[in-house]
């Protein structure tokens, strides 16, 4: 494949698979309670997002391990464990809500209540896993992904006053709800960064064998690619601030989310909001799906590649059908996709520590980066963002449940 | 070489370049007279759990007596078959020999092969690529 053609998958990827439950519904929220005021998380963890994702494929491209592979080696099995406990229950509780969010673009399709889809959705999640290539499954879904950019579309059509967007994304303190602002800024940074696409995308890196050569590349793709997903969440946020802010409706159900869409294009809104829901959170359940059976696989050091056959690499095939059939069990017990999408977005801000620190500990070993270790410029944005959303989250995450 | 830094939890590869686990646990023979040296690499359960906690560790082997290959020995691959040792530990084994994967051969039989679409009907599993 020419380096041209790679960039530009690359970046269509990144950005068709950028969208999933947790981002939508958070920046729906923010947008519907607070305006454009709550702009800035989305920029700050974009901004996160592209370090880390930048700082994973050149991981991958410098060491050919990845990231988890790196962290057993490097931090040995009783920090492992600790690490595998926090982000697999996060993950987890992310797989559920995605799925979740499946079921609930089809049920406002079809009029049949998500519960009845948790089974069906997850054994087509399962079969694409069990048949499907790793490229199937990166390029596919995130192809399908890309009519999520109906969003824009939508926000466009609200006719948005750029100069109060602009002012969105400087923080700024709220004026009432304090609690529910940091709540929602903390739900926001923990859909943006996401420890399980860079496990994602590291072990993608290996999969596709990547060298030193593919560090411009890497580059450019993390840099365009995650800047324009970030664009997609911005839209969603400022199409719910118009539509919903001034008539002060707050959004927790997951049809309301739609009226953005419908309201802005009457046509073909509904249909548009619930195809993208469907594929954005296809491709995400997959990923995740991907990810956590890498992350089992790469840390006990079993054979694993999507792009082999599941009797050649039996207990990563095994790992991700248990988790994809665990993740229907509340579901189809009715539990709502929507609060468990603001929980595990929360949850995924407070342990983002537990991810990234040892991360950027790896970025600075020469061991695995050789000349191409971390320079001051991403150790200082990646630390300070983790920081703060950490801070938050801590603070926020028990407020919020006092609160309610 | 430093034995934790360089070696424990590394990544082991055989002869026909698999993955067959990693460096759960190091076996060292202390003499009367000699300096203390390294024998095996040991692979697996109960060296790996015995590290995080005593229990976890009588827990995984209480879990391997009624479930899976039901191997009761700990895998043990000697020192001397190690090739080399970088970021990855080369061994001269054959990956199925050890014990080393028959937690993967199990599930591949047991389990994923009796799924249809799983592939993969010949006889070995998971030593050839």
């Amino acid at each position: 494949m020419s380096k041209v053609l790679q960039i530009t998958l690359g970046i269509i990827t990144s950005i068709g698979g950028f969208l999933e439950i947790g981002s939508v519904i958070t920046a729906a929220q923010a947008g519907a309670g607070f305006g454009y005021k709550l702009l800035w998380a989305i920029l700050l963890g974009t901004l996160c997002l592209v370090f880390l994702v930048e700082m994973s494929g050149r991981l991958a491209a410098v060491s050919k391990h990845t990231i988890v592979e790196a962290t057993r080696a490097r931090f040995g099995f009783p920090f492992f464990f600790i690490v595998t406990i926090g982000m697999g229950i996060v993950a987890f509780l992310v797989l559920i809500a995605e799925l979740g969010g499946i079921g609930l673009a089809l049920q406002i399709l079809t009029g049949i209540g998500f519960p009845w889809w948790a089974v069906p959705v997850s054994i087509v999640v399962w079969l694409l896993m069990w048949k499907g290539s790793f490229s199937l499954i990166e390029n596919g879904a995130s192809l399908l992904g890309l009519v999520t950019i109906s969003f824009v579309v939508a926000a466009f059509k609200l006719h948005p006053d750029w100069s109060s967007a602009a002012h969105g994304l400087v923080p700024s303190l709220p004026g009432d709800d304090k609690a529910k602002y940091w709540f929602v800024a903390v739900s926001i940074l923990g859909a943006s960064i996401s420890p399980y696409l860079m496990y994602f995308y590291s072990s993608g890196a290996v999969e596709d064998e990547w060298d030193e050569t593919y560090i411009p590349i890497n580059r450019v793709i993390a840099g365009i690619g995650m800047t324009f997903g970030g664009f997609l969440s911005m839209a969603v946020l400022v199409g719910a601030a118009l539509f919903f802010y001034p008539k002060g409706i707050q959004i927790d159900k997951f049809e309301q989310a739609s009226l953005l869409m419908t309201s802005a294009l009457p046509k073909w809104g509904f249909f548009l909001f619930a195809l993208s829901m469907l594929f954005a959170c296809l491709g995400a359940a997959l990923e995740i799906s991907l990810a956590i059976a890498y992350f089992f696989a790469q840390g006990f050091g079993w054979n694993w590649s999507e792009d082999m056959n599941p009797s050649r690499d039996a207990r990563f095939a095994f790992t991700y059908t248990i988790i994809i059939l665990l993740a229907a069990v509340p579901l189809l017990l009715g539990i709502d996709p929507v609060k468990v999408t603001v929980i595990s977005m929360a949850l995924t801000s407070a342990t983002l520590p537990l991810a990234i620190v040892p991360f950027l500990f790896l970025m600075n070993d020469p061991v695995y980066l050789g000349d191409h270790r971390n320079g001051w410029l991403s150790n200082t944005v990646v630390s300070v963002v983790i920081l703060i959303s950490f801070v938050l989250a801590i603070i926020s995450i028990p407020l919020e449940f006092l609160g309610s | 070489m430093k034995v934790v830094h360089d070696v424990l939890d590394k990544e082991l590869i055989d002869r026909d370049d698999e993955p067959i686990g990693r460096v759960d646990g190091l076996v060292m023979h202390v003499g009367e007279r000699s300096q203390p040296r390294i024998t095996h690499i040991a692979v697996g359960g109960t060296a790996l759990w015995e590290r995080v906690h005593p229990a976890f560790a009588r827990l995984s082997k209480r879990l391997a007596r009624i479930w899976g290959p039901k191997r009761t020995e700990q895998v043990r691959i000697p020192w001397s078959r190690v090739k080399t040792a970088g970021r990855d530990i080369k061994l001269d084994v054959e990956g199925k020999e050890t014990g080393a994967i028959d937690w993967e051969i199990w599930i591949s039989r047991h389990i994923i092969k009796r799924i249809p679409g799983a592939g993969g009907d010949e006889e070995d599993d998971g030593s050839q690529s």
